[in-house]
């Protein structure tokens, strides 16, 4: 399954990496821009005073975005033609083959999350105190659980037979969504982090909804 | 003799449209049989159930003895599923595919079987399956299911895409196979011709019920067209006529000529034409190759 999964999605991935990524470094350019303007005691102030999420606020909907991505490219192609039906065909259980299908995605967008923080964390460090960075760190966060849980509700949606269900979902996927950006203030969210945690992993179960009313034809 | 397919009391809806009601059949293991049926009958939907894509209202199907929609999944090894319209996933290649499909079947898969009719493709192997024809697409899934070499096949619509040469060169390849190694295959076509090269057995559906389940030879020897020409110009068939049950679509044609279809003996529609009265001038009868036979028994529409 991990075969199929890679030969579909391998040059979306890198172009998501490749896209990511290259957001980060760009946010981290005009950080080291900003330290070499105004001198790196300027921006600790600045950072510790305005409590705000300097130089990362434009990641925002990145990984948002490279969530959707991910389930278009994975999930489009299984419902063309009702392929999907090629797939549950399988001499597997269903529900192993959802799983190893959404593992692969999730994984992927793990590693390609985990390198932008990478990428943030290196290029921060030597000029930041921990405190900071690892504010900026925390702020950016509940963004990247966005892209996890979009990607699961995309799956959701495109493998949903039913237009006028999938509207519904569509709805749904964006009220949800909208909790994941409900404050940028600095710290906001860390109460709530274990409930998105919780969050994302529990929609790893409502693509099962969609195969399920697919196995029952209802479209 | 046991039985492969079993379908029991099927009775589906599309909304408030029936499909069928109480629908029973079965396939033998060791046979060809061959689904034909106008469109709209239900010959996807058949397909759809057996695959355990689709729920039905009541009743349900078993393969090898076990229900479709809770079957150990272990089992669906020895079935092989051609999708409607030959699908295939567009973004592998010919290795691609094959190498992913491999893994599922460890012990049974046939690769030779499937890169000897690759060859015949003319395609590279490193191309795109979305790159394809629409007849080479079908090749490749023909091909996957030759090598996954199952106890059972089912084939929605086989010969959809297929020049008419790799159409015969399957239609011969599939009924050696199965004769010779006891498959069971289960199928559907919308080209009738390559039905009566492959079957043993047909099953005819009408709308909402199948109107026969028999061995082909039975439709081949037995179903015959009658004509003759009435001595008097009719506007309609005449209600005795269409009131007989043993003969199939009476019809007029221009000309005045009387055509029926039936299994009876040419003496025996002859004493029945003439208990009705009828005058007629000489009896004809037709053999009939399995397409005509097929209009015979359903009409023209």
């Amino acid at each position: 399954m991990f075969y199929k999964e890679w030969i579909k999605t391998r040059w979306a991935l890198l172009l998501i990496l490749i896209v990511t990524c290259g957001y980060v470094g760009y946010e981290l350019l005009n950080f080291l821009r900003a330290i070499g303007a105004m001198g790196g005691a300027h921006i600790w102030i600045a950072m510790i005073m305005k409590d705000e999420p300097m130089f990362v606020r434009h990641l925002q909907f990145i990984p948002l975005m490279a969530g959707v991505a991910l389930a278009c490219v994975q999930f489009f192609p299984e419902m063309y033609h009702k392929c999907l039906k090629l797939t549950l065909h399988l001499p597997c259980s269903h529900l192993r083959m959802m799983f190893e299908m959404l593992g692969f995605g999730l994984a992927s967008l793990l590693v390609c999350f985990g390198l932008n923080y990478l990428i943030l964390w290196l290029g921060m460090r030597p000029s930041l105190a921990p405190e900071l960075y690892g504010k900026m760190l925390l702020v950016a966060l509940p963004w990247y659980l966005a892209g996890l849980a979009a990607y699961l509700l995309s799956a959701w949606i495109i493998l949903e037979g039913s237009w006028a269900r999938r509207i519904f979902n569509l709805v749904v996927m964006f009220l949800c969504l909208k909790v994941f950006y409900l404050s940028s203030f600095p710290g906001a969210y860390v109460p709530f982090l274990p409930c998105l945690i919780v969050f994302v992993l529990a929609c790893i179960l409502l693509p099962w909804i969609s195969i399920d009313r697919f196995k029952k034809g209802i479209e | 003799m046991e039985n492969v397919i079993e379908c029991i009391n099927l009775t589906h809806y599309y909304g408030k449209r029936k499909i069928y009601e109480n629908l029973s059949f079965s396939v033998p293991k060791g046979r060809i049989l061959g689904l034909l049926g106008k469109n709209g009958t239900g010959k996807t939907t058949t397909i759809n159930l057996l695959s355990g894509y689709l729920q039905p209202r009541s009743g349900e199907c078993r393969i090898f003895g076990q229900n479709v929609q809770t079957m150990d999944p272990a089992l669906r090894k020895q079935i092989g599923l051609l999708v409607e319209n030959h699908v295939q996933y567009q973004f592998m290649n010919i290795e691609q595919i094959e190498h992913f499909y491999a893994r599922f079947y460890p012990g049974q898969w046939r690769k030779e079987a499937y890169y000897e009719l690759m060859k015949k493709l003319k395609v590279a192997p490193g191309q795109r399956i979305s790159r394809m024809s629409n007849g080479q697409r079908s090749q490749v899934a023909l091909g996957l299911l030759l090598a996954q070499n199952p106890e059972l096949l089912i084939l929605d619509d086989f010969s959809v895409g297929l020049d008419p040469g790799y159409r015969r060169l399957f239609v011969e390849y599939l009924r050696d196979w199965a004769h010779s190694e006891g498959k069971t295959v289960f199928l559907t076509s919308h080209i009738i011709q390559d039905l009566e090269r492959l079957v043993d057995d047909c099953i005819i559906m009408d709308y909402g019920s199948i109107l026969m389940q028999c061995p082909l030879g039975h439709i081949n020897e037995g179903f015959h067209r009658f004509h003759c020409q009435l001595p008097e110009r009719l506007s309609d068939v005449p209600e005795q006529l269409l009131g007989e049950k043993q003969f199939y679509h009476p019809a007029l044609s221009l000309t005045g000529e009387l055509e029926l279809y039936s299994f009876l003996e040419k003496d025996e529609v002859e004493r029945r034409l003439q208990a009705m009265n009828l005058p007629h001038g000489p009896l004809m009868m037709d053999n009939l190759d399995l397409e005509d036979a097929f209009i015979g028994l359903t009409g023209k529409y």
